[in-house]
């Protein structure tokens, strides 16, 4: 406690950049750790003291989110465990089999449209939806953009078999609880969610020979596992290792693509990981360590012997990436790229991996240093990352006042935007970059999308006045910082409107789906 | 309010009025002066079959007993398959493709899939698209990476184009491609013209001030899209010789590809899905689920060739399918996944009238893990033929990451 009381001191005492004023620097904080600034936050925030507001992000425990709890009861899908979603899939499943089967010539009824496949894709859409709910409506704005960036950090596509049904467990009780935590601890559960190891393979990794003890053989006879969602090659009995997983988890989760492993370090990464696997659905398909199917020969990987030792062989292992410098470094880059600049700068991110050795991993210090790296507050830096679909909507969310429904509307307006929640099927997760969001076709529907959420503005008032509008809108939605070119644009097109509610939702269209906005 | 700064593009030749364009855009210009979009260039639709089609129900073999022997249920009657060759035949349901057939536009290609063994739908689609089996972390798509290292086509906004509401991993990547949910719905959602005109150029200026990055050029790029398509009107088409393009996503995807074909709007990829395709239970035979699935398909085909007449001469189409499906049929009359499918090719360059690749044969030994149509053809040698000979790429290296189709691997698919 004291020394946050001492490192809050500390920071309040600095200035975050030259040349910002206090307000420019609430709002461009605003803009990376949160999802964009709601009316009137970037003058909150500078009152608060922008670092220390920024301490507070990250100890998110202590900011109440009374709001955010009560929304969060309208969503059905927080109200069933991994088991039960299994269940209620395996139903859906085998009534869209009897339904198939039922089915005449030449009837053209979509069999995920109806019936209790339809229902369960419609829980689906609420886990979206309620990820756009949660980035617009949570007071803990840090740790739900830490929940995005690892959920795409460690990305399980939703679409690929039994992940449809283990994704939510996923999201709720491996990722969230420790977004903010340290970064093997989050390593650690991603390797032993039911969801990654089913989604990169894992779960069917055996040492070649190895056969289950005659009672276990029974699920995968009966083909009950997964069900007809199960690709067919993983309904058989699995017969050697799938290097799948080891292969991401050191390529894209831990040390990165140059982190100078082998195709050796793969395999015996693999070996190591053999009978990590997941419960049948009617046991909760929960995680699963299989002696029988583990590999019983010593391993070397990067130089370092594991010898034999069972299930704690992979935790080891992934406590012993979480260390190397190459970890530090791979993530440390892509922190910085999402919160600072699509080509992070050296310095910010040598000063994230000097506090991730010093701490051992806790991304909140890991944070802290980005945060108060000359980097992130430096003028080139400052509006010009493009937001993503998703920060494009939630900040348009948030800055107009609208109050995002437990509907699949918005979930599905990110979609069309080009970046459907977890709906990635490549391990990689989303793109960071500008080269990649930003296309003709993707800025056309920015703009379609940001006429349509123009009409259910509430954080402008309507004023008969063009400029007082505009500079309105300048305030409500940009923070102050409206180009000149914008607003003369602007003003330009309102010329010939009289009807000032017209002439409002026109000016908040155009101010949402110009190029201002789509900078953060 | 100006449009002076707006490159836009005439039938026939290209009218470039600018003002502070960014070097890039005027590289792309200086392309496009290259080959007037009035003499439209070779052109390639892809449709992928999502779910893995039963190659061995599409293109039926025949002449093969063993067919027979290991699908009683649901194996094409040899009554019922329209022969092709005396060993192959098409299924009943794509009758309408014989007379493509007949006049040497149309060629299948058996036994073709990806020498990845994966029976995963996701993972083999995934392969399928970015052209790299067994790679899962390469980022961008072969289509996509085709219009990257070919840059000599003028790169209009409507170079590679997707029909859907999302681009496909095979033209993902760093060159301009568009995906368009409905044609007619292309630019501003507005329903009054004169309040749609009035907003684009409104975003236009905006984003005209926003200096020369990638969003200044690529809204310019999107308005260009948008003005090009406005001029080809496509609220007014109507195909041409009286064709009627079967009910259903995939006929409305065809006939907008039609469309902007016929729109001379400088297309070179034009890529499409097509599902229904994973038959486990309850295939059918000469009648049924894949029965239905294959007519609409040949349909749309058939109708799309004629719709396009005389310019089918620069068009190439090519079915693609993730993997095929079990030789033998599964306890639900139906098939489980495989490894080899087959695929079409159909347009003026194609070497049509004939069964391309080599037949593996079905009996066990010659199966793939003793119970798949055995891969004699990787995909990429068909996908690099097409790209070489038909659309001229220079570099299938770099198309092709790690493997590179030669001529000596060509199927002869595309006319010498």
């Amino acid at each position: 406690m004291l020394s946050i009381v001492a490192a809050v001191c500390l920071l309040t005492a600095q200035a975050p950049g030259p040349g910002l004023t206090a307000r420019d620097s609430a709002f461009h904080a605003l803009n990376r750790l949160a999802y964009g600034a709601r009316p009137g936050e970037a003058d909150s925030v500078a009152r608060v003291g922008v670092m220390r507001w920024i301490e507070q992000q990250l100890d998110a425990d202590h900011i109440s989110d009374s709001r955010l709890a009560q929304r969060e009861h309208e969503f059905k899908i927080l109200h069933y465990d991994r088991g039960d979603l299994a269940e209620r899939f395996g139903t859906a499943q085998r009534e869209r089999q009897r339904r198939q089967r039922e089915m005449k010539a030449g009837d053209t009824t979509n069999l995920d449209a109806v019936g209790p496949m339809r229902e369960f894709r419609d829980l689906g859409g609420e886990l979206q939806q309620l990820a756009i709910v949660r980035a617009a409506v949570s007071e803990r704005q840090l740790r739900e953009v830490m929940v995005d960036f690892w959920t795409n950090h460690f990305n399980v596509f939703v679409g690929k078999g039994a992940d449809r049904f283990l994704l939510p467990s996923y999201i709720e009780e491996t990722i969230r609880p420790r977004a903010l935590g340290r970064f093997e601890d989050l390593l650690i559960a991603t390797a032993r969610s039911p969801a990654m190891l089913f989604y990169l393979d894992n779960a069917q990794s055996v040492a070649p020979g190895s056969a289950p003890p005659r009672p276990m053989m029974a699920p995968f006879r009966r083909r009950r596992f997964g069900m007809n969602e199960l690709p067919e090659d993983r309904r058989r009995r699995p017969t050697g290792i799938n290097e799948n997983y080891a292969r991401e988890l050191m390529e894209l989760h831990t040390l990165g693509v140059d982190g100078g492993y082998t195709q050796q370090d793969v395999i015996n990464v693999a070996r190591i990981f053999t009978g990590w696997s997941i419960q049948p659905p009617e046991r909760g398909a929960g995680f699963a360590y299989h002696d029988w199917a583990h590999d019983q020969g010593d391993k070397v990987v990067l130089g370092q012997k594991f010898e034999s030792d069972g299930e704690d062989e992979g935790v080891r292992l992934l406590k012993f990436l979480a260390s190397q410098h190459a970890t530090m470094h791979h993530v440390s880059a892509k922190l910085c790229a999402r919160f600072v600049a699509d080509e992070p700068p050296d310095d910010c991110v040598d000063a994230a991996v000097a506090a991730w050795q010093k701490t051992h991993g806790d991304i909140r210090a890991v944070l802290r240093a980005i945060f108060t790296s000359p980097d992130f507050w430096a003028p080139q830096v400052v509006r010009a990352k493009v937001k993503t679909p998703f920060e494009f909507v939630v900040s348009a969310v948030r800055a107009a006042g609208i109050e995002p429904d437990s509907t699949p509307r918005l979930a599905r307006l990110v979609g069309r935007l080009g970046e459907p929640l977890y709906q990635q099927p490549a391990p990689t997760g989303y793109p960071e970059t500008e080269a990649h969001w930003v296309n003709s076709g993707a800025l056309l529907a920015r703009m379609n999308a940001a006429l349509m959420l123009a009409k259910q503005c509430s954080s402008v008032p309507t004023v008969p006045d063009h400029s007082q509008l505009v500079e309105a809108i300048d305030q409500k939605l940009l923070g102050g910082t409206m180009s000149a070119h914008t607003k003369s644009v602007i003003l330009e097109q309102l010329a010939d409107i009289n009807d000032p509610e017209q002439a409002r939702t026109l000016a908040v269209g155009l101010a949402l789906g110009g190029p201002d906005f789509q900078r953060q | 309010m100006t449009i002076s700064r707006r490159v836009f593009v005439k039938a026939g030749g290209l009218a470039l009025v600018s003002l502070g364009l960014d070097p890039l855009f005027l590289g792309r210009a200086a392309y496009a002066l290259g080959r007037p979009f009035g003499a439209p260039g070779p052109i390639l639709v892809c449709l992928f079959q999502r779910g893995a089609v039963d190659g061995l129900n599409m293109i039926v073999p025949h002449g093969e007993p063993a067919y027979y022997q290991e699908r009683p249920r649901i194996a094409i009657p040899a009554t019922d398959v329209v022969d092709l060759d005396g060993h192959f035949g098409l299924h009943p349901s794509l009758a309408p493709l014989k007379a493509l057939w007949d006049n040497k536009s149309l060629a299948a290609i058996h036994a073709i899939g990806s020498p990845d063994a994966t029976r995963s739908h996701f993972d083999a689609q995934d392969y399928m698209e970015t052209g790299t089996p067994g790679v899962k972390s390469t980022a961008d798509g072969w289509a996509n990476r085709y219009c990257q290292h070919d840059r000599e086509h003028a790169n209009t906004p409507f170079r590679a184009v997707a029909f859907g509401p999302q681009l496909p991993r095979a033209l993902a990547g760093s060159a301009p491609s568009l995906a368009i949910d409905d044609l007619q719905a292309f630019g501003l959602r507005v329903p009054q013209e004169a309040a749609r005109d009035r907003l684009t150029r409104a975003f236009e200026e905006l984003y005209d001030g926003a200096g020369t990055g990638l969003l200044a050029s690529s809204s310019r790029e999107g308005f260009e899209a948008v003005q090009m398509l406005k001029r080809a009107d496509p609220t007014q088409y109507r195909p041409d010789n009286g064709v009627e393009y079967p009910p259903g996503r995939l006929g409305k995807t065809l006939l907008q590809i039609a469309q902007l074909i016929k729109a001379d709007v400088g297309l070179e990829i034009a890529f499409a899905d097509c599902g229904g395709w994973d038959t486990h239970v309850n295939q059918g035979s000469s009648e049924g689920q894949l029965a239905a699935r294959l007519r609409e398909l040949g349909l749309a085909l058939a109708a799309f060739d004629k719709d396009l007449g005389d310019r089918m001469r620069n068009v190439v189409v090519l079915t693609m399918s993730e993997f095929g499906r079990t030789i033998h049929e599964n306890g639900n009359s139906g098939t489980d996944h495989g490894h080899a499918t087959a695929m079409l090719a159909l347009g003026g360059p194609v070497n049509g009238g004939r069964v391309l690749g080599r037949w593996p044969g079905l009996s066990v030994e010659q199966r793939f893990e003793g119970r798949d149509v055995a891969v004699t053809t990787d995909f990429r040698d068909l996908f690099g033929e097409i790209l070489a000979r038909h659309l001229g790429a220079t570099d299938l290296g770099a198309v092709f990451p790690g493997y590179e189709p030669s001529p000596g691997r060509f199927l002869g698919a595309i006319r010498g």
